[in-house]
């Protein structure tokens, strides 16, 4: 996979990139970078989308 | 229990991230839940739902083996932690800080919020820190958070984490009967909340768990006036859940209003639908089939694995 490919995997479908430009060079530059998302282990349905 | 909001939209994203050659972390902040009073902080319940969550990303096609799992009191043990925590603290203000504060049913301007709360938006900062992380991902309500935490990097010089924002997913009853209130200084995405916000009707949002028959009756009910697309959960879902996939779409439709439809983008099917050329009933019947399609996976594992569901159901009736 070449890199445009893997920045259109990793960009599709979100609303908003701090900074795109920064995320292109990471995927360019660094063999594994680390990434993360975050839950609140919550059982109502609301919002435990994100910490 | 987990709706396709996280299922689907966090699910999805996680996939991408692993397939595009990135190390991911899923990490369960049971600190954070007991913080934000999730079961009134009972951190038993809050580990048994952690818990649940790694079998539903397993089910919704991110097996363990891809990811790593790491709950928020194990980063906490770590040496240096607090101090990250503190650093962080250090390097913004209470204001920024409180503007930064998780919105989860509590309002921004709300003033009995409890004192453990400062702490919220700088462990989220630290726990990037610690991780030492490059991308952080979160739904777009996180922003605030995430830009507390590349101006503390920057500060620190510890680095400014990427931040990458989903969209948020509309409940089903559209964002025209949202609650009132304040969450967001943006509009638009206070608006969203508080749409999202109304947990008390639980057919307003889908579960990954639903037999297509109930995401069929949720969905006959959900608000789609024909030719609206301002708040129409149905656009949205498509738009959202499906082209932000890269997915075209094949609406079936009866011969009698035109027959089937070939639909590429997200911007033809706006257009058909303001125009008339797509009938409520056509979105609806379509959306049922590919969710149900969709989450086809997730209730043949949970009809193999039961306990963690019915873990949680005992936790609902406790």
């Amino acid at each position: 996979m070449d890199l445009e490919q893997r920045l259109e995997l990793a960009t599709r479908g979100t609303v908003e990139i701090i900074q795109r430009t920064e995320l292109a060079k990471l995927l360019e530059e660094k063999k594994t970078p680390r990434a993360y998302w975050g839950f609140e282990c919550s059982g109502k349905q609301a919002h435990a989308c994100t910490e | 229990m987990m709706h396709i909001g996280q299922g689907l939209v966090c699910g999805s994203k996680i996939q991408d991230m692993v397939d595009a050659g990135l190390h991911f972390t899923i990490f369960l902040a049971d600190w954070h839940s007991m913080i934000n009073n999730k079961y009134g902080g009972d951190m038993e319940k809050i580990r048994t739902t952690g818990r649940y969550f790694k079998h539903c990303f397993t089910a919704l096609g991110v097996p363990e083996d891809r990811v790593e799992y790491l709950w928020a009191s194990e980063l906490a043990e770590q040496s240096g932690y607090w101090e990250k925590v503190l650093r962080v603290a250090k390097a913004t203000t209470t204001q920024r800080v409180m503007r930064a504060l998780p919105i989860m049913g509590r309002e921004m301007k709300s003033q009995d919020t409890e004192a453990a709360s400062i702490f919220y938006p700088c462990m989220q900062a630290a726990d990037i820190f610690q991780m030492r992380l490059d991308v952080a991902c979160a739904g777009i309500d996180q922003r605030k958070a995430h830009i507390l935490a590349r101006e503390a990097g920057e500060k620190l010089a510890w680095g400014k984490p990427v931040s990458l924002h989903t969209p948020l997913l509309i409940g089903l009853a559209g964002v025209q009967d949202a609650e009132k209130g304040s969450f967001d200084e943006d509009p638009k995405i206070s608006q969203v909340i508080a749409a999202k916000m109304s947990k008390s009707r639980p057919e307003n949002n889908i579960l990954i768990h639903d037999e297509p028959t109930v995401i069929d009756q949720k969905i006959r009910k959900a608000f789609c006036p024909p030719g609206v697309v301002e708040g129409n959960p149905l656009l949205e879902y498509y738009h959202i859940l499906v082209f932000g996939r890269s997915e075209p779409v094949f609406l079936k439709r009866d011969s009698k209003y035109g027959g089937d439809l070939n639909i590429n983008s997200y911007e033809e099917l706006e257009t058909h639908y303001k125009s008339g050329k797509i009938h409520p009933q056509d979105l609806k019947n379509n959306m049922t089939q590919i969710l149900s399609d969709k989450l086809k996976g997730v209730r043949l594992y949970f009809k193999k694995h039961p306990e963690p569901l019915e873990e949680m159901h005992r936790l609902k009736a406790s």
